[in-house]
Parts: C-alpha cells; sequence; structure tokens
C-alpha cells in the first residue's frame, strides 16, 4: 500500500510560512504602490491595503488584538476620512514632471538605504523582555496583556500621547470655527 | 490506503473541520438573503395595507427566485466615464465583508458530534467583538468605492454620506458596547453570552441596549437611516449606476448586515443561545438564537414602514450631540458601579 511516511515536513508550518512571505511582500508591494500611483484614490487605496496586509500579519504573529485594532483605528477610521476629503475635493491625476522635489526624494532614499545597511551591520533586533512571556499571554488574553502594559508601565507616554491628539482636535477646532477676521459676505 | 490518509490528515481535522463550518454558514447566509426579501416585502405590504407579492407560488414564495434569475441574466451596463477596476471591486468588498464579518458569531452552544466536540462558530477569537466592528467598518468602502468609481453626482454624495454617518454611528456603537464589555470583562462573544445565562443584559442595560440598537439600525443604513441611497434626493445614492447583479450584490451586503447586527444584538443583550424557559441544549439553544434574530429582522422592517427618512442635518446632530453624550455617560456609569 502507499507509504506517507516520505512526507516528513509539517505542512501547516510551511504553509505558515508561505502565508507569512506572500503577506509580507504584498505590504511592501502596496507600500511602492502608495508612493508610486499618481492617482490620489488608488494612493488611498494602496495605503488602506498596506494597512490590511499589516493587520493580517499582526494576526499570523497571534496579536489578535493589535490586529483589530489596527484594522478599526487605521484601516478604517483614518483612511475612510483620507477618501472622504478626496471625494470632496475631487481627486485629479498629477503631472509627472521632472523637479527638485525628486532630487530631495532621491537624497532620502540614499539615507534610507544607508541607514538599513547600517542596521543590519549591527545585527538581529533584541526582543523587549516584559513581564510576559508567550504562555502568560494566552492565558490573560492578549488585549488584557496589551491594557496592562499600557496603563501600568507606559502611562506617561500615553497620556502626553493623547493630550498631543487633544491639543491638535483643539487646534482645528479655532483655525476651522473662529476666523480672527469676519469673513465678508457676498452682496445678494 | 484510506487509513493513511485519515492518518495523514488526522492532526489537520480542525482545518476540515473549520472549512466545512465556513462552508456551511457563507452559503446559510446568501441563502437566507432571498428569503429575508421576501418577508420584507410581505411584512410592508402588511403594514400598509396591501397584499405585497402573492402571485408567485404560495404566498408569493416563488418572488425572490424570479427576481434573482430576472438580477442574474440582465445585461450589466458600466457607463464609459467609470473607473472600470473599482467599479467591479466595490460590490465585491461589501459582500466579502459582509460574510466574513458573521465568522466570529456563536450561533449555539458547542455540542458534540462523533465524539468531536465542535463549536457553532468558524473563529473563536479572543476579542471577536473587536473583529467584527473592523470587518464591518472595512465595507464601508465597498460603498465610497462605488461612489467614486461611478464618476456621477448621486453617487459621490452617496459614498460621502456614507462614511459620514458610518464614522458618526461607530462611535456610539462601540461605546454602548463598551459598556457590555466593561460587565463581562471579555472581548469574547462567548463569554458574553455565558455571563447572561441568568438575566439577559437588556434588563441590566437598557440605556446602552437602545443606543445599540439605534446606531445599529444607523450602520446598516436601513430606513429612518437610509440618507445614503435616499431615493427621493439621490436616485438611489451609491448604487446608481449599477445594474443586474452588482446591483443584486449591494442589496446582499446590505440584508447580511442586518442578521449580523441582530445576532451581535442578540449576543450582546439578548443573552445568545440561553432560552431561560426551554431545557437547554443546542438546539434548542439555536432556535432561540435563530427566533431572537428573527424577532430583530421584523423590528428593522417595522421601523422603515413606521418612520420618515430624518433629515442630513439632523442625522449628524442626533448622533453627535444626543446619542454619544449618552453614550459616554452610560459607561461611565457602568464603570463606576462596576469599581464599587
Amino acid at each position: 500500500m502507499f507509504d506517507f511516511s516520505w512526507v516528513d515536513f509539517n505542512l501547516f508550518e510551511v504553509t505558515y510560512d508561505v502565508v507569512v512571505f506572500v503577506v509580507g511582500i504584498t505590504a511592501v508591494l502596496a507600500a511602492l504602490g502608495v508612493i508610486l500611483c499618481s492617482s490620489p484614490i488608488y494612493c488611498a487605496l494602496y495605503l488602506i491595503g498596506h494597512m490590511m496586509c499589516l493587520a493580517l500579519l499582526f494576526l499570523l504573529y497571534h496579536a489578535e488584538f493589535i490586529a483589530a485594532v489596527q484594522i478599526i483605528v487605521y484601516a478604517g477610521a483614518v483612511m475612510i476620512l483620507f477618501l472622504f476629503i478626496i471625494a470632496l475635493l475631487g481627486g485629479k491625476k498629477e503631472k509627472q514632471e521632472f523637479s527638485f522635489h525628486k532630487f530631495m526624494a532621491l537624497g532620502f532614499v540614499g539615507i534610507l538605504s544607508a541607514e538599513l545597511m547600517l542596521s543590519a551591520r549591527v545585527g538581529k533586533t533584541q526582543p523587549v523582555e516584559g513581564m510576559f512571556t508567550p504562555a502568560k499571554i494566552t492565558e490573560v488574553g492578549s488585549a488584557k496583556a496589551v491594557g496592562i502594559e499600557l496603563f501600568s508601565r507606559h502611562l506617561v507616554p500615553f497620556e502626553l500621547a493623547s493630550i498631543l491628539l487633544l491639543v491638535a482636535a483643539v487646534g482645528v477646532i479655532c483655525l476651522a470655527k473662529f476666523p480672527l477676521k469676519p469673513l465678508r459676505r457676498r452682496a445678494r | 490506503m484510506i487509513d493513511d490518509i485519515v492518518h495523514f490528515f488526522e492532526p489537520y481535522i480542525y482545518l476540515i473541520v473549520g472549512g466545512v463550518k465556513a462552508i456551511i454558514i457563507a452559503v446559510a447566509l446568501t441563502a437566507v438573503v432571498p428569503g429575508l426579501v421576501w418577508l420584507e416585502r410581505r411584512l410592508m405590504g402588511r403594514f400598509q395595507v396591501r397584499l405585497g407579492p402573492n402571485r408567485v407560488g404560495p404566498f408569493g414564495l416563488g418572488q425572490p427566485i424570479s427576481d434573482s434569475i430576472k438580477l442574474l441574466f440582465k445585461e450589466s451596463i458600466i457607463q464609459s466615464s467609470a473607473d472600470k477596476f473599482l467599479f467591479h471591486l466595490a460590490p465585491a468588498i461589501v459582500v466579502f465583508t459582509a460574510i466574513l464579518s458573521f465568522a466570529v458569531i456563536p450561533i449555539t452552544q458547542p455540542f458534540e458530534i462523533f465524539g468531536q466536540t465542535i463549536g457553532p462558530w468558524i473563529a473563536n477569537i479572543d476579542s471577536g467583538i473587536l473583529f467584527i466592528f473592523a470587518i464591518s467598518g472595512m465595507g464601508i468602502y465597498g460603498k465610497v468605492i462605488a461612489g467614486l468609481s461611478s464618476n456621477s453626482k448621486y453617487s459621490l454624495m452617496g459614498g460621502l454620506r456614507s462614511s459620514a454617518q458610518m464614522i458618526s454611528y461607530e462611535l456610539t456603537l462601540g461605546i454602548a458596547a463598551l459598556s457590555i464589555i466593561v460587565m463581562t470583562g471579555s472581548l469574547n462573544l462567548v463569554d458574553m453570552v455565558k455571563s447572561q445565562e441568568a438575566v439577559p443584559f437588556i434588563l441590566v442595560q437598557p440605556l446602552a441596549f437602545l443606543l445599540f440598537f439605534i446606531a445599529g439600525v444607523a450602520e446598516t443604513n436601513r430606513a429612518p437611516f437610509d440618507l445614503p441611497e435616499a431615493e427621493q434626493e439621490l436616485v438611489a445614492g451609491f448604487h446608481t449606476e449599477y445594474t443586474g447583479m452588482k446591483f443584486a450584490m449591494f442589496f446582499m451586503g446590505e440584508y447580511i448586515n442586518m442578521v449580523t447586527m441582530s445576532s451581535l444584538v442578540t449576543l450582546l443583550f439578548l443573552g445568545g443561545w440561553n432560552t431561560y424557559i426551554l431545557p437547554q441544549n443546542a438546539l434548542t439553544g439555536f432556535l432561540a438564537f435563530a427566533f431572537k434574530v428573527l424577532f430583530l429582522l421584523c423590528f428593522f422592517i417595522w421601523l422603515r414602514s413606521t418612520f420618515p427618512r430624518i433629515r442630513y442635518d439632523r442625522l449628524m446632530t442626533f448622533g453627535w450631540k444626543f446619542l454619544l453624550p449618552i453614550a459616554i455617560f452610560n459607561l461611565l456609569l457602568t464603570s463606576a458601579l462596576k469599581v464599587l
């Protein structure tokens, strides 16, 4: 009869690796699409795709809570506002022309790749050791783990970030709602 | 040989079970849609003192079949100024997200079959309720993209309204659900139902139920919150330019979203599969769940035929200045009571 013992690799692990690789490559391609596409609507859609891929990566690394939050906050709330603005202002294709900005962009690309090489020279990144081990996270759940860490150890930076966002919101309302000089209405 | 094959697949049995469950739920959801359309038309007829569809088959039950055949064979017209790729993508997104968000909904209690304990859900993930909010938030892109790609004023306005309405009412929805999360201390839907074994949360949190239901009606774009497709002002909103099956797919998405939202309300507030009066097992659990969902669906239809559509600025004022403060107040009160 047939012998299946020659199948010595773990099907699940191989599939997992392949899926992680494909999602990662898609994320990079989508990120390239954001900066290379000329139509603003497609740029926004590529950005949404990129964020979905990041959420999928989080999901593949068993961080369900972070994945859900990533989709709700970035792919959901932030990007819908982007699309809203594009729809309101009318997305027109940009003209491609050679300019000083391109040289600046090239410079940035050079700096980034140099930094990438430097970081590759330094070696592997080290995981940050905390109170949570994988066993403990499966016990309490990833949402609780994130919550405990965020509201105990990183409370001050968290609150500072929320104050920063509040200041930005108040500033936008001030700019939009109360102009220094009252606008002159056109005579009817 | 069969033994070998069985032995080879044994470690992956949960994948096979999951796949079968996924297929069953996806097919059941899409099959529910024509029935729901029929129910809505019959009930609307009764509410408006007329008969509704009653010519095709007994009680007009053949009407949804004939309608779907008609929609399938209609010519698909795409105007030349539309963005073809996005135009095709939009209805697919709507249906895909609508079916996907049902994946974490448990429809009855776990039961045993062939010695395997089977959970009646596709996935029982740790933060199930967040998953539903996330995926149903993605569904709105289908509507916005439909509005943008159609290259028509009515569609664009429909898409814009859709996104604005979504952002406004998602907050209330989330905060109303948060008070339940605070009470149960878990984001898992199964845990939430289990903590309602004694008493459903609608009796403990009536205000949160009301807020959640109103925001849920607004989220599914049903009347009286159907501003994105207001027939009298926007022709048909974001799906003005769509024909044939692509047009029908938007409706499929809307009806599946209705089912998902009703299931979510059932799980969060009405005690899910808890029967309370009947003996509790998987079958009665499913019947109780189905009954509650069907009741809520009829309630949706009842709302549609009772209330007129509200004005756009009133919609925004209602959402931001009335529902949201009450929801935040309710959340604060719940958390304070929980801590005390």
